[in-house]
């Protein structure tokens, strides 16, 4: 009943169980009774935790739970501890540059076998009308650009790929 | 002539309110969809819907022929263009005249002369009304760079056919000067099919302060008193009010006839906004003329009673103006916020997702005009403007607190959107001081951005006990322990 949670960038990972009277999120710093009821509002909740109540919004996506909370917006990232493990490919995140939205490229200001610096600018990406330059997570040599000036591209898509890291 | 059904041209939030007045005023309506385009609101409340084809939807939007050919077969005899797209397009409004379709806006003259920023400003400046020192380059190619230096630093570049802050370069130091007018002119040639560019003196800590104006083409021209937009991130709105919490009533009078003497000197026709730069120590120049209706225009209505839209109808219909100079007031404050999808945190990158859940605050004093539903999409085909958040309150106090208990309560669960980060701003001591230009947002970007109290025990809590299967599945296992005996409570 593992899940891990994202929340502004932060993993934390959890499990849920139940008492007999309460269910029990278990975190890495202690474990907290809680309890939500539903409330009138469309997607209201009440939740109770440690003797306080919290009225909240909340609705669940398929990979982030969204919440309403004191006048502000939350997403909590949902990861199951299983499926990562299933689907890990096995290159580090820090040598991939790996496309915050949809988009275009502009231009490609290196090749595969170039060294580069951390910061140095391997291509300019334009999505949503607006030019960005994405830039080397690292020093090292580059493995793969897969994409040419005029290639549309995806979310997530690896715009860049560095060659690991020798140990 | 009389407008008996009218085509908007247009999309989203802006679509829904031009058809909202046209309603009112007993017109008929039909808004555009292209054929992969959600559903919106103004899709549920217009008479009519035509669907549009495109490479992509905003090609479909840009297709003049296409447009035009859909208001001749469903017999409209006026267009409204809203904002963006095709509105300040001379060509689309020259194809609409040989149609015989009367355009709600002016003339193709007027929107090729304000179009072009250089032509604007020369005009501009010709007829005696301020302007900040420049440089064209299409005055002399050769010693544009040269020209550019002695503009002094620091110094904007921007695209001469440009808007909304694309392709617009601060420099401050010469020896980054060539490299930006490089990318400058490349931004401008993929954004508006022009590389031309203009460089100004960039005015340090300016507001940005614009003039509604309103002309019936007949010599006659009024305004609607000032706009003050000087939140703005990447050169772009997000917050707008009026009155401007700078201008002095002496002040104020002065911007707002300047702004209606450049608009008599064009025989406006229809709504335009000119915009100027305001400078720390109250002298303004000349920044451009949309010649359209703005995104903020609803901040003007909340203060003044009009309907723009109406009035925009009117003049189209050749009824002129609804009112003279003495006649149009301002009445308490009013702020609008642009409600987008993007990510404060991460540089306002644009976020795609479903809505989920949308509920919207209502209120004395609160307006929305929403180009969403809920169960809607929100992807990367359009702006991401999703909404306009609009109060008012009788003094600027009021407004503020209004407005920011109006995006609290604004509930949307799906895509990251700007809602806490607006409320924010607002919360601000220098926004409640007036104290802003329009590099308060970078100036600020830490404060504003910095993460709020930790709540992630609740935020994980929530997520738990709202994810079914994790708790089904939890709830199994007292049953299984009791089965075989080894459940003890």
């Amino acid at each position: 009943m593992r899940r891990i949670y994202q929340i502004d960038g932060e993993e934390t990972e959890c499990w849920l169980s139940h008492d007999g009277r309460s269910m029990i999120l278990n975190t890495p710093d202690g474990a907290i009774p809680c309890q939500l009821d539903a409330a009138e509002a469309p997607g209201g909740y009440t939740l109770r935790v440690r003797g306080r109540t919290y009225d909240m919004r909340v609705a669940v996506g398929p990979d982030a739970t969204f919440v309403h909370l004191n006048g502000r917006t939350f997403a909590i990232g949902r990861v199951d501890p299983a499926e990562r493990l299933a689907g890990n490919d096995g290159g580090a995140v820090d040598d991939r540059i790996v496309a915050p939205m949809p988009g275009v490229v502009v231009s490609v200001n290196a090749k595969a076998g170039d060294q580069v610096k951390e910061g140095q600018p391997l291509l300019v990406i334009e999505s949503m009308k607006l030019e960005t330059s994405l830039t080397a997570p690292r020093d090292g040599v580059i493995a793969e650009i897969p994409f040419a000036a005029g290639d549309s591209f995806g979310l997530k898509a690896t715009l860049a790929q560095l060659a690991p890291e020798e140990e | 002539m009389t407008i008996s059904k009218l085509l908007v041209a247009n999309r989203g939030e802006i679509a829904a309110r031009v058809v909202r007045t046209a309603r009112v005023k007993g017109i008929k309506t039909a808004v555009l969809r292209h054929s992969s385009e959600q559903e919106g609101p103004a899709h549920l409340i217009a008479d009519e819907v035509v669907t549009i084809e495109g490479s992509t939807p905003v090609a479909a939007y840009l297709d003049i022929a296409q447009i035009v050919e859909a208001a001749q077969r469903i017999g409209a005899d006026a267009v409204h263009p809203g904002y963006g797209f095709l509105s300040e397009n001379a060509a689309f409004v020259a194809a609409l005249e040989k149609a015989g379709i009367t355009f709600v806006g002016p003339t193709s003259e007027v929107i090729d002369l304000m179009g072009d920023k250089i032509r604007a400003r020369a005009f501009v400046e010709e007829r005696g009304f301020p302007v900040a020192p420049s440089a064209i380059e299409d005055d002399d190619p050769a010693t544009f760079v040269e020209r550019s230096r002695t503009v002094g630093y620091p110094l904007l570049i921007k695209p001469s056919a440009g808007g909304g802050g694309k392709g617009m370069r601060v420099v401050r130091e010469d020896g980054a000067l060539e490299a930006e007018i490089d990318t400058a002119r490349r931004e401008g040639e993929r954004y508006f099919g022009d590389g031309r560019l203009f460089v100004e003196r960039y005015i340090e800590r300016p507001r940005h302060i614009e003039v509604q104006v309103m002309g019936d083409g007949q010599g006659n021209v009024v305004h609607f008193w000032e706009r003050e937009c000087s939140i703005q991130r990447r050169f772009q709105k997000i917050i707008e009010e009026t009155p401007s919490p700078a201008l002095t009533a002496e002040q104020r009078d002065e911007i707002c006839e300047t702004a209606a003497g450049i608009a008599r000197a064009v025989n406006y026709r229809g709504a335009g906004t000119v915009e100027f730069i305001y400078a720390q120590d109250g002298s303004f120049y000349f920044l451009e003329m949309n010649t359209r209706l703005q995104v903020e225009h609803p901040v003007t209505e909340m203060v003044t009673g009009f309907d723009l839209v109406a009035e925009q109808l009117r003049i189209a219909a050749g009824e002129g103006l609804s009112a003279a100079q003495a006649d149009i007031a301002q009445n308490g404050h009013s702020i609008e916020l642009r409600i987008c999808a993007e990510d404060a945190t991460q540089d306002f990158r644009p976020a795609i997702g479903d809505i989920l859940l949308l509920d919207e605050p209502r209120g004395e004093g609160v307006r929305v005009d929403s180009g969403i539903l809920d169960g809607g999409k929100v992807t990367t085909d359009f702006d991401p403007m999703l909404s306009k958040l609009i109060v008012h309150g009788r003094n600027r106090a009021e407004a503020i607190a209004r407005a920011r208990e109006a995006v609290q309560n604004y509930v949307i669960l799906g895509v990251t959107t700007n809602t806490g980060y607006l409320d924010t701003i607002l919360a601000h001591p220098d926004f409640a001081s007036g104290d802003v230009s329009t590099g308060f947002l970078a100036e600020q970007a830490d404060t504003l951005t910095a993460p709020g109290e930790d709540v992630s025990d609740l935020l994980m809590a929530a997520a738990a006990l709202s994810d079914e299967r994790l708790v089904s599945d939890v709830m199994q296992i007292p049953e299984m322990h009791r089965k075989m005996g080894g459940w003890r409570n």
